[in-house]
């Protein structure tokens, strides 16, 4: 069944499975272009044209590079000090530093604006001198915040196991580490850090919330605007076809990034790099490079919610809502896991098939979470209407079961708006296992079950799980997909958050959101925990 | 392959533990399903009367209003939707517009309320209200220094308006009203001024626009009342002391009166339970629901026969308001939002 010098595949069947569930995730994506190619719409684009479009591009531009930047610097840095040196709190913080993709980005803009603003804290503690966090600039920075955990966690893991050969030959020939770390460390963690990069610049330009509270006019808001002002679905889809013609851009500069790389590493060796040992002084400058970016995306924003909080009353269904966000976000979790890993897999028969159904999956991640539920009503309604005329025939009346507003509308939806963020890490820790590598386990006359379980496995379990934690996490904070179809009666943390902080009630959206990163405390320890034991 | 078993497993999971509640089973008991725009908390408690009162159990799903229509207009026949609620009467007209409503005889419950708050062929039917009105600072405003809204084009304001942007329908109902009342090109030159005079650009909602004021950053602006009331009734000092900072009026009291905007209601035309459903609306009408929203969320009731306690929101009434049939602003929606855009206001 293996060809010889092919890299390790699944069964045809499942790769085939893999393929078609990757094609069901991109289904919404593609309804939307459907709609936008297809239904007719008036001027209003010329209108846009004419008027905001200009606006709304750079302002987008702005805002990607800021979140970008920002998440960069922060998650590269930051993966490396937990990857590769040691100091007091390291170990807890490996896992606290995620947290911050925990708080909706809406949530920290809300805090800082309020805290920002004329006549806040802020403002009057610094006699005016703190600049008020709005417009594209804000709202970037808030995205770095909250979002730079997607760069930090490929960085770490790829920091983590990139062979120090290299990075010791450049000490050796008189490089300082520093000189060392941008000359080889830093090259060879660029896809990982790329497909970071690509995961922020996609998430800040499908936001709807943080732009909208921050005044910043994005792609996102004129479409919205479309909809809601002009009431045309179809001028807002062919306005999100942009957002997805740009994800195919910064994907496809994504994956040069990833080909460019390919060559490293090629013996396939793994020696685990040494820790740099930080003490005193250095120690306590790691810890504070590490706090402060937890400061700024979580402690600071969160605790001034608290801090309102104490003059208000506390919402009331909680309890409740964290068990429905910990469902959805657990059963989607796990279904992008596997997702991810399959795909990751599939991906690398290297067949157009796959090539292209993983790509177009990923597409969802570019356009607003009201979009993908919108493509996912497009598609359900379409196969409501399909069932319709035979079960008339048989009854005499339409099918009555309705599918949008269920629990199974939602995983779609999820799963078609955030399936990027599972294949992509799923797909930059298979990468590491070369040709080679399976080569000479088969050489060594590993069965294939042999070679995934003990070869595969221990490489790729860090960037699987990492995967299924982003897209929990990402559950755990979506908004509009699940406020359009969720079931009766079905509110979630996020929803309760946003309803308070969107009519400015912040001591009251406080609790829900708070209780958002906490929710997602649980599976983040069991992970550290079990990632901590690959270690070993 | 275990991965496909593992798949469709938790797929099912996910269906179970997620699934609808039932229709009417068979312990019959009564429901209605609720499709709201309304996202306020005190609203469980009018529910939660409703149930007590009548027996009737209340589903409800509440998210923006333009995303329910395209979720009751995309499920169609089979639309379990019985009521829906949108807190914009330029959405109630675009639910109306998707052929989504039924008519309905609203005559009992809107005697006396005002005919401007009813759908004039009856697909719906507003049961609170709101303004959109206008604050100044006390110490930077004299007391008459500005009485309309075409007041806040004079360019005695400029560098002095701080105001949400115009994604809001709140303010995209008032431009409609003002392109009703002045006519398209004169509408647009007032947002043209309004967008000049501003000391910011816009950013936040309408109490971010009240600590501006309170903070000294702009010296007026527009907003809907129950934010006001809202924050003077708050237990937050800081909100309090913003509030105080500033003195909110009705625009337009001897002219056209001031713009107001609805919470409102209609029977889905596909609603399984359409008694039930009409039950609900005749209860957002009762005593009970009137005193709620008066007291809860600060809306103005448009029964005016019930009492209820508020000082704060007591203290504003009463005000004269535009007579214009709300439905109005729904047919000017686009136009309103299409000068936004051609005046640049974000």
């Amino acid at each position: 069944m293996d060809k010889a010098g092919s890299p390790s595949r699944l069964p045809g069947q499942t790769s085939g499975l893999a393929v078609l569930a990757a094609l069901v995730c991109a289904a919404p994506v593609l309804a939307v272009a459907w709609i936008a190619l297809t239904r007719d719409s008036g001027d209003y684009l010329q209108h846009l044209a004419q008027t905001r479009l200009p606006v709304y591009l750079s302002t987008s531009a702005l805002v990607a590079l800021v979140a970008g930047g920002g998440a960069g610097l922060i998650g590269t840095a930051l993966g490396w000090l937990i990857a590769r040196t040691e100091f007091w709190g390291r170990r807890t913080l490996s896992w606290v530093l995620i947290l911050p993709l925990a708080v909706p980005a809406y949530v920290a803009a809300y805090a800082w604006l309020d805290l920002s603003q004329a006549g806040g804290p802020l403002d009057a503690f610094t006699g005016g001198a703190f600049p008020t966090i709005r417009g594209g600039g804000g709202a970037g920075m808030m995205f770095a915040l909250v979002l730079y955990p997607y760069v930090y966690l490929l960085a770490r893991d790829t920091f983590a196991s990139q062979s120090v050969d290299a990075y010791n030959a450049a000490r050796t020939l008189g490089a300082g580490p520093l000189t060392a770390f941008w000359r080889t460390s830093l090259p060879m963690a660029r896809p990982a850090v790329a497909a970071g990069l690509a995961l922020v610049a996609m998430e800040s330009l499908a936001d709807y919330g943080t732009v909208s509270h921050l005044g910043a006019p994005t792609l996102s808001i004129g479409l919205i605007r479309a909809w809601s002002g002009a009431g045309s679905l179809v001028d807002a889809a062919r306005l999100s076809l942009v957002l997805v013609f740009i994800a195919i851009v910064v994907f496809g500069l994504e994956r040069a990034q990833r080909s460019r790389a390919r060559s490293v590493n090629g013996s396939g060796r793994h020696k685990p790099a040494p820790r740099l040992y930080l003490r005193g002084g250095t120690a306590l400058a790691a810890l504070l490079v590490c706090l402060t970016p937890l400061a700024l995306g979580m402690i600071i924003p969160l605790g001034r919610l608290v801090w309102l909080a104490l003059h208000t009353e506390t919402a009331t269904g909680l309890a409740a809502a964290s068990f429905h966000s910990l469902t959805l976000a657990g059963i989607t979790a796990l279904l992008a896991a596997a997702l991810g890993l399959a795909t990751a897999y599939a991906l690398r028969s290297r067949t157009a098939i796959a090539t292209l159904a993983t790509r177009a999956a990923g597409l969802g991640y570019a356009v607003p979470g009201a979009v993908a539920a919108v493509g996912v009503i497009a598609i359900l309604s379409g196969i409501q209407a399909l069932v319709d005329p035979s079960w008339r025939a048989m009854t005499g009346e339409v099918f009555p079961i309705v599918l949008t507003g269920t629990g199974a509308a939602l995983v779609f939806a999820y799963l078609s708006r955030f399936a990027a963020a599972a294949i992509s890490p799923a797909e930059t820790a298979l990468a590491r296992i070369t040709p080679s590598l399976d080569g000479a386990a088969r050489t060594l006359g590993a069965t294939r079950r042999r070679r995934v379980w003990h070869i595969h496995w221990p490489l790729i379990a860090a960037g699987v799980t990492s995967a299924g934690l982003l897209v929990f996490v990402e559950v755990l904070k979506e908004l509009p997909a699940t406020m359009i179809l969720r079931p009766f009666n079905y509110d979630t943390l996020a929803i309760i958050a946003h309803n308070f902080a969107s009519d400015e009630r912040l001591g009251e959206a406080a609790l829900p959101s708070l209780l958002i990163p906490l929710v997602a405390l649980l599976p983040m320890i069991f992970v550290a925990r079990y990632l901590s034991r690959q270690d070993r | 392959m275990k991965f496909v078993k593992f798949l469709a497993l938790a797929a099912t999971a996910g269906l179970a533990a997620c699934a609808q509640p039932a229709e009417d089973g068979a312990e019959e008991t009564r429901v209605v399903n609720v499709y709201s725009a309304r996202h306020y908390s005190s609203d469980a408690a009018i529910y939660a009367a409703f149930t007590e009162q009548t027996g009737i159990e209340v589903n409800l799903v509440s998210a923006n209003g333009d995303q329910l229509i395209e979720r009751v207009r995309a499920d169609g026949e089979r639309s379990p939707a019985d009521v829906i609620i949108t807190v914009d009467a330029a959405r109630l007209h675009r639910a109306e517009q998707a052929g989504l409503f039924a008519a309905s005889d609203y005559s009992d419950l809107a005697t006396g309320i005002g005919t401007n708050l009813v759908d004039p062929e009856g697909y719906w039917v507003s049961f609170a209200k709101r303004s959109r009105v206008v604050a100044y600072s006390n110490t930077r405003v004299q007391p008459g220094e500005i009485t309309t809204y075409s007041d806040l084009a004079d360019p005695r304001w400029e560098g002095r308006i701080c105001v949400r942007g115009s994604g809001s329908p709140y303010n995209q109902s008032l431009l409609a009203s003002l392109v009703i009342h002045l006519g398209e090109e004169e509408a647009q030159a007032w947002a043209q001024a309004v967008v000049d005079n501003m000391a910011r650009e816009p950013q936040g909602g309408d109490r971010t626009q009240i600590n501006g004021i309170a903070a000294g950053e702009c010296d007026v602006t527009i907003l809907n009342h129950y934010y006001y009331a809202m924050m003077v009734n708050s237990d937050d000092p800081a909100a309090q002391a913003a509030a105080a900072a500033v003195t909110l009026f009705f625009p337009n009291q001897d002219t056209t009166g001031a713009h107001v905007n609805v919470s409102g209601a209609g029977i889905a035309v596909n609603a399984p339970h359409p008694e039930e459903a009409r039950a609900l609306i005749a209860f957002f009408f009762s005593d009970d629901a009137q005193r709620a929203f008066a007291e809860m969320t600060n809306e103005i009731p448009v029964r005016t026969d019930v009492s209820w306690d508020n000082p704060t929101l007591a203290a504003m009434l009463p005000f004269n308001e535009d007579a214009m049939n709300v439905s109005e602003l729904g047919d000017n929606n686009e136009t309103a939002q299409r000068i936004f855009d051609r005046v640049g206001w974000q």
